[in-house]
């Protein structure tokens, strides 16, 4: 009797049939329902005219987008006008970059260029890149430079708060234990200080990339011929409001893909970093 | 005040520290031995903070010298290593990259490093995670890297603060056998400080007690026991009291 019982194979027990509250305890459906969810009372407030005539249902919105992907508005496709957009964005995000990185870093790293740059830093630092549209007008005129040199002051604020406070934070402890093993000050500087302040000055670029979206929708409603901001102004003076909300929907899908090819790109360069985010 | 036959490899005199008014450490004079494993205990505020950071040359004393192979200590010349109570790694090198760092930094030949490091990797267990990161291990087996990485480099005097002061005790048996194996195979001076008498007696070869502030070395006592101690030889239970003893303050 004993060995028949040693020779069962144990009874599998089968995960109970899915009900009403598993299904609400699965991630992918909470996501679904999350948007289906949203989509839906947008479409009902657009039905019922809830929020007035200018709110066009989803459905409304999508057609408007195919609309500008395939004919031409004021001469450029859906397509076209984002790139306007993208090109700027992207030219003065790696102009922002290549100035706020450095002299972020610098300030993080010497005390005399620190006193030397921060009064002046402090004083613009809050200053929101939109005032100086007027100003960039004046002195470069409607075109492509004024853009581009208002998107430059959105984008390379949080690229030079951040390298600055990235550099300064990085844990004493990591200094103490380079140097205890006899590492002198370059080491200490390639070893230690930027590769730990490397997280940090990634999510100033990130925050400056996102600036760079806000920034160049608010250069391209002054007097642009093309791009996004250009979109939204024409839905807005042609009294179509599909096209703005289309416009609104592909600078996020842009803005948030831009976005997550940035994060890919740090879990390439930190890959220490991101095993912490996976662990938690 | 030196085990005998061997040649004093660290020679402290007259080491004395204050701030403005307040002396905290007071002449205080001892030898270790070229390899030797010293332990130093003393009562909780009695300035061992500061003795270490004196040794290690971060501080500089108000009197008095530390001489290494003869010559006053130099970190630029002399090769002083720390490992401190709390793991220190870096996060963004691997297991691997981590004990490799100090052999990296005194530039040592790339063969070198490679020898030295599968012998310390051998040595302390750490083969199989040679490639984790310091975040995708335990905070002990951080602190086994830090030690590894400490003893790889092959300092002429290693300070040790309570490494193990934060884990727990049949973990730090298992690392203090550990700790010694590698001394063993090393040969590195060592000045382990720890207020935990158990401990300094498990693994010293001498241990200096310490007085209250203003500091000074109260006794000095060996630990001739054979290796693996056993906490309960009465030997070493009759060495653990007398050191208990000396170092009550109250």
């Amino acid at each position: 009797m004993a060995t028949t019982e040693v020779n069962k194979t144990p009874e599998i027990v089968q995960p109970k049939p899915s009900t009403i509250s598993n299904l609400f305890k699965n991630i992918w459906f909470l996501y679904a329902l999350s948007v289906v969810g949203f989509l839906t009372l947008w479409d009902i407030a657009a039905v019922t005219k809830i929020t007035g005539e200018f709110l066009p249902r989803p459905v409304e919105v999508l057609y408007q987008l195919v609309d500008m992907f395939l004919n031409p508005l004021a001469g450029k496709t859906l397509l076209t006008h984002l790139w306007f957009s993208l090109r700027r964005v992207l030219i003065a995000f790696v102009i922002a970059v290549a100035i706020g990185v450095p002299i972020g870093v610098f300030m993080g790293i010497n005390k005399y260029f620190r006193a030397f740059f921060k009064p002046v830093f402090d004083l613009f630092k809050p200053m929101p890149p939109i005032a100086w549209i007027s100003l960039a007008i004046l002195w470069f005129g409607i075109n492509e430079t004024s853009k581009i040199f208002i998107i430059v002051i959105g984008a390379v604020v949080p690229c030079i708060i951040n390298s600055f406070n990235g550099i300064r934070l990085v844990d004493e402890s990591l200094y103490d234990a380079a140097r205890m093993l006899g590492a002198n000050k370059r080491q200490e500087l390639i070893e230690v200080t930027f590769p730990a302040s490397f997280p940090a000055i990634f999510a100033g670029i990130q925050i400056s990339l996102s600036m760079a979206w806000t920034t160049v929708l608010a250069a391209e409603l002054v007097g642009a011929r093309e791009g996004m901001g250009f979109i939204i102004i024409m839905g807005m003076n042609t009294s179509k409001p599909a096209m703005i909300i289309g416009g609104m929907v592909v600078i996020a899908l842009t803005a948030w893909l831009i976005s997550v090819s940035v994060s890919y790109l740090e879990r390439w360069i930190c890959p220490w970093k991101v095993d912490l985010n996976n662990n938690q | 005040m030196i085990s005998a036959n061997r040649e004093a490899k660290v020679t402290v005199t007259n080491l004395t520290k204050s701030f403005g008014d307040l002396l905290v450490l007071n002449d205080v004079n001892f030898n270790v031995g070229d390899g030797e494993f010293l332990c130093i205990v003393g009562p909780t505020g009695c300035g061992k903070t500061t003795f270490l950071n004196l040794l290690s040359k971060l501080m500089p004393p108000s009197k008095g010298n530390i001489c290494i192979n003869g010559e006053i200590a130099d970190p630029k010349k002399h090769n002083i290593s720390f490992v401190f109570q709390e793991p220190s790694c870096l996060p963004w090198r691997t297991v691997k990259e981590n004990i490799a760092y100090g052999m990296e930094v005194k530039k040592l030949p790339q063969q070198e490093i490679e020898e030295r490091l599968e012998k310390t990797m051998k040595l302390v267990g750490l083969t199989d995670c040679a490639n984790l990161y310091p975040n995708q291990i335990s905070s002990s087996m951080e602190q086994r890297v830090a030690i590894a990485r400490a003893f790889a480099a092959k300092p002429d005097l290693l300070l040790m603060d309570e490494p193990y002061g934060q884990l727990d005790v049949k973990l730090r048996y298992y690392l203090e056998d550990e700790l010694i194996r590698i001394w063993q195979e090393f040969k590195t001076t060592v000045i382990f400080v720890t207020h935990n008498i158990e401990e300094a007696v498990y693994l010293a070869e001498r241990v200096l007690i310490l007085s209250n502030k203003p500091t000074t070395i109260k006794a000095e006592l060996k630990v001739d026991l054979p290796r693996p101690r056993n906490f309960l030889d009465p030997e070493f239970v009759e060495i653990r009291k007398k050191v208990t003893e000396l170092i009550r303050w109250w």
